[in-house]
């Protein structure tokens, strides 16, 4: 075991720790904590695979980013008074299958790629030029689909609203 | 070896944090004292500088209050969040040719990257408080900070195209003084964001003395309410820095040493520039902040962002 190996080992220890606190507690600031381990531990993978790059992505839009926006969102419906709120849910099975079928669908893609997990590109130069050159459509689309997301979302929050 | 390399570099560079905090309360209340006629930081001892000897046991010998209604472990642990991503953004600023404290090929990106954690420490912060103004504090601390690093990291991204290169040192190889003309657009947008990621006058909404009672930390006091200050005087010497070095040129106007001595000058302007903003601009509302970041900032920050790369091409 190299000390490559440890690390990567440390790395996921830390996600399986993280992600497991996410399920399992439901007082929103360790659930925000967990979330964060769990994402933090998935850039430190990254790091210990060689994709700085992604590495550094990861905490900047996941991290500082969606995490910032989820607890952000969690303050807004915080209820006045001392009252502490949790985030419980009556749907735990139907939850589970559904994040099972998407460890399945992740899983099927990536099977093949594991086989051999050494990355195409890596260099931060490289990654620009394949997202501006051979997955150009994929990458543009992506963006369609966000832009999309945006505009549901304020036919969500206007719709309620008589005009 | 790497790992304690790694481990010592990340000490000093908690002690340059805080040593610098301490020098730049020291300095602001000089700049302030000189601006609205305070008379105490300009008269102990020499130049005043008795100032500091007298502010840093005051912090550290307040009693640590922790209210009885708090989340008491993350009260008590998250103001660390907020400190250590920005002593941790100083790592990759070059500060001499070829050198920086960690010289990541995605250096640049990094530095924009870890301060965004210390939004997650303040949120938590207001939320283990259990408090209104906290609670309002840091909504605000999270809407700014993450709207204003749009701007910021669009402004910085115009360097990057010029350069090329995420890796601060290669970018620092490559800059050249016709870029200060170029990229003075983007270096004012990155200066004004950067005054408001650090949460200070006269973007300090979140802390607001006056409405809020300093928001995501009015329950804090003693060495804890230090830590948040040493967070904000950490960003200002961070930001100041890096701008410094990546929009103004830092070392390259001199060789050796005397071009780390222009480095460190720009540096301090930049610094002494933030207080007299604060010292002198009224606080802004709430909404007319928001509307500055996405209807000024943010599109002056896109021009400039098509204007490096137009110049991109002829280089």
């Amino acid at each position: 075991m190299s000390a490559n190996d440890l690390a990567l080992a440390a790395a996921v220890t830390v996600m399986v720790a993280g992600a497991a606190g996410t399920v399992l507690t439901s007082d929103v600031p360790r659930l925000v904590i967990s979330l964060g381990t769990f994402l933090l531990g998935v850039a430190a993978a990254f790091l210990v695979m060689g994709s700085p790059l992604l590495a550094v992505s990861q905490v900047f839009v996941y991290v500082g980013g969606v995490l910032v926006l989820v607890l952000f969102a969690l303050m807004m419906v915080r209820r006045s008074g001392n009252e502490k709120p949790k985030v419980a849910t009556r749907h735990d099975i139907g939850g589970a299958v559904i994040a099972l079928g998407v460890f399945v669908l992740i899983a099927s893609v990536m099977a093949p790629v594991a086989a051999d997990p050494t990355p195409v590109v890596t260099a931060p130069n490289d990654i620009g030029a394949a997202l501006l050159g051979p997955s150009l459509v994929a990458f543009e689309l992506v963006g369609v689909l966000l832009l999309a997301a945006l505009l549901a979302v304020l036919v969500i929050v206007k719709g309620g609203e008589d005009s | 070896m790497t790992f304690l390399w790694g481990l010592l570099w990340g000490l000093a560079a908690v002690m340059f944090i805080a040593g610098g905090a301490v020098i730049g309360v020291w300095w602001e209340r000089k700049v302030s004292a000189r601006i609205q006629m305070r008379l105490g930081p300009q008269q102990i001892g020499p130049a005043g500088v008795l100032q500091m000897v007298a502010d840093v046991p005051k912090l550290l010998f307040k009693e640590d209050i922790v209210p009885d209604n708090a989340d008491k472990p993350i009260f008590r642990y998250a103001p660390m969040a907020v400190f250590a991503p920005i002593a941790m953004s100083v790592a990759v600023i070059p500060f001499w040719a070829g050198w920086a404290p960690l010289d990541s090929t995605v250096g640049m990106v990094f530095y924009l990257a870890f301060p965004s954690i210390g939004v997650l420490g303040i949120l938590l912060s207001a939320w283990a408080s259990h408090n209104t103004l906290a609670t309002i504090g840091g909504m605000r601390a999270a809407a700014q900070m993450v709207s204003y690093e749009v701007p910021r990291s669009l402004a910085v991204l115009s360097v990057i195209i010029l350069a090329g290169s995420l890796q601060p040192t290669e970018v620092m190889e490559a800059w050249q003084w016709w870029w200060v003309p170029l990229t003075f657009v983007g270096f004012l947008v990155y200066f004004i964001a950067s005054i408001a990621e650090m949460n200070r006058g006269p973007f300090d909404l979140p802390e607001a003395e006056s409405e809020l009672v300093a928001g995501y930390f009015s329950d804090y006091s003693g060495f804890r309410w230090a830590i948040f200050m040493m967070g904000e005087y950490g960003a200002l010497i961070s930001a100041s820095l890096f701008g410094a070095a990546v929009f103004l040129g830092g070392y390259r106007w001199l060789p050796g040493v005397a071009g780390l001595a222009v480095f460190l000058v720009l540096a301090m302007v930049l610094i002494t520039a933030v207080m007299w903003i604060k010292w002198t601009f009224p606080r802004l509302r709430q909404d007319q902040l928001m509307t500055f970041c996405w209807t000024v900032l943010t599109p002056l920050a896109i021009v400039q962002v098509v204007v490096a790369g137009v110049v991109a091409l002829w280089l």
